[in-house]
């Protein structure tokens, strides 16, 4: 948190000192640019330019799309929701506030019924100008979200604990636990107490829906996107859902594989008062997709680009921007709530026994890996797996497998090894034949292979033989790391990001049994009937459920926090499925036109309705 | 005589690599992350202990190098063998028995010639590379053996067809009646006559098929498609330092000198083989 505080400082100087002494031309505090409304001395206008190495995976579809980048688009330009964050930076940033919602939502005494008002004459962009967003909207929204083939690869999980969801699969009338008394009103009723609610409702997959839109996009609505937000894709107007939906032609800006393009949604410009969350500063944001890392880098310092979007700066970069005092500024860094870990298969020996499990937390050179990702810039080690920021730092400094400069400490993991079954000479070395060939699926791009070296390298050290495959992270990576019966033994290139800030959010999908098949890649608390189903040898494996299921119906404050600390300090020490090595920090270079830099602490990646340019872009 | 040296120099370095790596004290595969990169890990240059640099991942380049000739000679050998089998096969039965056999394996020659081989090959690695189970029911996996394979597929149109000519000529000749005559069937007839007078021919063309094995390891390496990737390989030693040679020369320039003097020396050899053996041009 004190990271953001002074990241806002700085900014502060930084955009004061550039409206100040800002170049010939351009706009200033008084003056009012197109399509926008100054505020407090941050021009308006002008297009942001980016660049993005690869386009999303889901095809803009919000019900589908799991990851930062797309999530940002999503609360900053193109969906609002009933509750959303302001993408400023600080602690306030990760609490819900009210967006298309009037007020925070009445709960009922039991915790299970949330009644939600929505706030009147907010309109839909174009097509959709002249329709109101209702309650029906929404419900339209959450029913694709039941769907598995409109939920595919996203989050329906979390809205399993409104009743009727699970069972509607697509049919919104037959989730029950939503109604809309009058069209300004929902009511949510729960099959348990849920405190985090209103955070799932921040979700882009709650965003409402025109009914007509939706009909007949089950599989690719993201491409017949209906905006609420600051922004619409271009040519959103000339979307025609008169026709049948096989006929109607997708959204113009968003070009798959090629282009993303952001324009300001008239209705929002008509109701801007209504959005006290988004300044929305530039007119229009431009974002081309593809090309190599290291290639949008060399467009940043040409300032053919503003910033690189969801991608780190490549080491050359960096160290250039770090020797050049003028250039430094340029450079941000901040803590994003995220980890990077080595995920180990409890059911595939030799990692069912739990000191080999520490021996190669103890092997693992942290620093190592931070230094091929980038070096400290990049983050600080990590020692345990639920940030601080998500547990009220009760786990501050706590790492049971510390090692000095995080460098890997040989000698206490060879003791850990001594004292595992496949250490039959007690040497420290593991010797077992399970130790060889041990499948290990990773990222092929930048930095996974270098990491792989070091990695292969450490555990050689203790025995451990990687036989590592190297793949695309989401057709290769995520296919065999996410599925128990690929049996991958080690998936190293992993990360996670808090869903929202609470640390249920790293509970539940990582170390429960729900999360197998998703992101538990460690199989906690899988079955021996599941075990035995997927062909494992190993028929009984460790398991945080019962911890999981206590802490996660228990209400937002200090015990739920120190229920959620009680089982990150359970799993890293008695359990330890993984190596944490990272709290992983946004990284990004910009252009000189850049001003108002702003972190969005809630999604973990720059704040694009913040963001604004010199001189309105002039 | 600088291609015979070049390549008993690259064969023994590539023999000894693991003898030279425990003199030098470092493995192929071994990390030296503090002393070979910088903060924002970057790789440091040649020195007396590193003598070509270190790699991304603080790799000794040299030790590095050497065991990627092994790789790559390997994958050519191999590669090249299973080419010159596939190719003077189907080039003496083409040639020996001519007719509808000719046509058909003559079509197909021309028909792989014609294949954009790079761009296969990319398909296929891909297809084949992107899951453990590879494809073929497991046949083809991804690793050295597919890339084995793969070039191998595309290479052996070119000793055929040069095996076809020569057949085509050999068997007119008066040896091969006599030999007729005196009872022997067409199978020791092309094994016992006609082939060992392709001998020079096949030996000149292997020789020059290698270095093109080679870069064409090299190059699906490159594209990261060839060897695994921790699998010292030149071609993924180049592809490495593709994005950080403006501040790490080192990592581009030896593995790609290295690349450059073997498969010259083979063509050299080629060369000087097709001109000493080759009655056409006048020796």
């Amino acid at each position: 948190m004190k990271q953001h505080w002074r990241y806002l400082a700085t900014v502060a100087v930084v955009a004061l000192v550039a409206a100040a002494c800002g170049g010939g031309g351009g706009t200033t505090g008084t003056e009012t640019p197109s399509g926008g409304t100054p505020s407090g001395g941050i021009p308006a206008g002008g297009t942001l330019m980016l660049a993005t190495p690869s386009d999303i995976q889901s095809g803009w579809d919000p019900a589908k799309e799991y990851e930062i980048i797309a999530w940002e688009v999503f609360r900053c330009c193109l969906t609002r929701t009933l509750y959303s964050y302001t993408g400023m930076g600080g602690p306030e940033d990760t609490a819900p506030m009210p967006d298309l919602a009037t007020a925070m939502p009445e709960v009922s005494v039991d915790g299970m019924t949330y009644t939600v008002k929505i706030k009147p004459g907010i309109h839909f962009g174009p097509p959709f100008e002249d329709t109101e967003i209702t309650a029906d909207d929404f419900i339209t929204a959450f029913g694709r979200v039941s769907s598995d083939v409109g939920s595919q690869g996203g989050y329906p999980f979390y809205f399993s604990v409104i009743k009727g969801f699970d069972d509607a699969n697509g049919d919104p009338t037959k989730i029950t636990g939503i109604t809309a008394p009058d069209p300004h009103t929902l009511v949510f009723e729960l099959t348990q107490p849920t405190a985090d609610f209103p955070f799932r409702l921040t979700m882009p997959a709650t965003a409402p829906i025109p009914a007509q839109a939706a009909e007949g996009h089950i599989k690719d609505y993201g491409r017949y996107l209906v905006s609420t937000g600051p922004y619409m894709w271009e040519g959103s107007e000339n979307m025609d859902f008169s026709v049948p939906a096989e006929q109607q032609k997708p959204v113009a800006g968003y070009e798959p594989n090629r282009a993303w393009i952001l324009v300001r949604n008239p209705s929002w410009v008509n109701e801007r008062d209504t959005d006290t969350l988004r300044p929305a500063y530039v007119d229009r944001i431009e974002v081309a997709v593809g090309g190599t890392v290291e290639d949008l880098a060399n467009k940043v310092d040409a300032g053919e680009i503003d910033f690189v979007y969801g991608a780190t700066p490549p080491s050359t970069q960096l160290q250039k921007y770090l020797a050049d005092p003028e250039l430094k500024s340029r450079l941000h860094s901040e803590a994003t709530g995220a980890i990077r870990y080595i995920t180990m298969n409890l059911a595939i020996p030799p990692f069912d026994d739990i000191h080999v499990r520490r021996a190669v937390n103890y092997a693992v050179d942290k620093d190592g890996l931070r230094r091929a990702r980038g070096g400290d810039l990049v983050g600080e080690l990590a020692g345990h797996y639920i940030p601080d920021m998500l547990t009220g730092g009760l786990n501050q400094g706590l790492d049971p497998y510390a090692s000095p400069n995080g460098q890997g400490d040989l000698n206490k993991a060879k003791e850990e090894m001594k004292q595992s079954k496949y250490d039959s000479n007690k040497d420290g070395i593991c010797d077992d034949p399970v130790c060889d060939n041990i499948l290990t699926i990773t990222d092929k791009s930048f930095p996974y292979p270098e990491q792989n070296a070091i990695l292969t390298d450490n555990l050689a050290k203790i025995g451990l033989k990687l036989d590592v495959k190297m793949g695309d992270r989401y057709t290769f990576m995520y296919a065999n790391c996410q599925d128990p019966t690929k049996k991958a033994a080690l998936c190293p290139s992993v990360g996670w990001g808090f869903d929202y800030a609470d640390a249920g959010t790293y509970g539940e999908p990582l170390f429960g049994s729900v999360g197998i098949g998703s992101s538990n890649y460690s199989n906690l608390g899988a079955s021996p009937a599941d075990l035995a189903k997927w062909g494992y040898s190993v028929t009984d494996v460790a398991s945080v459920d019962d911890m999981v299921a206590k802490c996660s119906p228990m209400p937002i404050g200090q015990d739920r926090v120190a229920c959620w600390a009680e089982v990150d300090k359970y799993l890293v020490e008695e359990v330890a499925p993984w190596v944490v090595w990272l709290f992983d920090n946004n990284v990004v270079i910009t252009g000189p036109r850049v001003i108002n830099w702003t972190f969005d602490a809630s999604a973990g990646i720059e704040s694009l309705d913040h963001i604004a340019l010199e001189g309105g872009g002039a | 005589m600088f291609g015979i040296v070049a390549i008993v120099v690259v064969l023994l370095l590539a023999v000894f690599a693991g003898l030279i790596s425990q003199l030098v004290g470092h493995g192929p595969n071994e990390v030296f992350l503090r002393q070979m990169t910088n903060e924002v890990g970057l790789p440091k240059g040649p020195n007396a202990h590193f003598w070509f640099g270190a790699d991304l991942a603080g790799r000794d380049l040299f030790v590095r190098v050497l065991y990627g000739a092994r790789v790559s000679l390997l994958v050519a050998f191999v590669a090249t063998g299973i080419s010159v089998v596939v190719g003077v096969t189907l080039g003496l039965a083409a040639g020996f028995y001519r007719g509808k056999v000719d046509t058909v394996i003559s079509r197909m020659t021309d028909v792989v010639m014609t294949l954009p081989v790079l761009l296969l090959a990319i398909g296929l690695v891909s297809a084949c590379g992107s899951s453990q189970q590879g494809c073929l029911g497991g046949t083809l996996k991804p690793g050295v053996r597919l890339v084995i394979v793969v070039i191998g597929l595309f290479s052996w149109p070119y000793i055929a067809r040069i095996v076809r000519g020569q057949v085509l000529s050999l068997r007119e000749k008066e040896f091969i009646e006599a030999s007729r005559a005196l009872g022997s069937g067409n199978m020791r007839i092309m094994a016992r006559e006609i082939l060992p007078n392709l001998v020079a021919p096949i030996v000149v063309y292997t020789t020059l098929i290698i270095p093109n094995n080679i870069l064409f390891e090299a190059a699906l390496s490159f594209l990261g498609l060839g060897v695994p990737a921790t699998t010292p390989s030149w071609g993924v030693m180049l592809s490495d330092a593709g994005t950080v040679f403006t501040v790490a020369w080192w990592m581009m320039l030896f593995p790609g000198l290295f690349l450059f003097v073997t498969t010259l020396g083979f063509n050299l050899v080629g060369d000087g083989l097709r001109d000493a053996l080759d009655p056409r041009t006048g020796r």
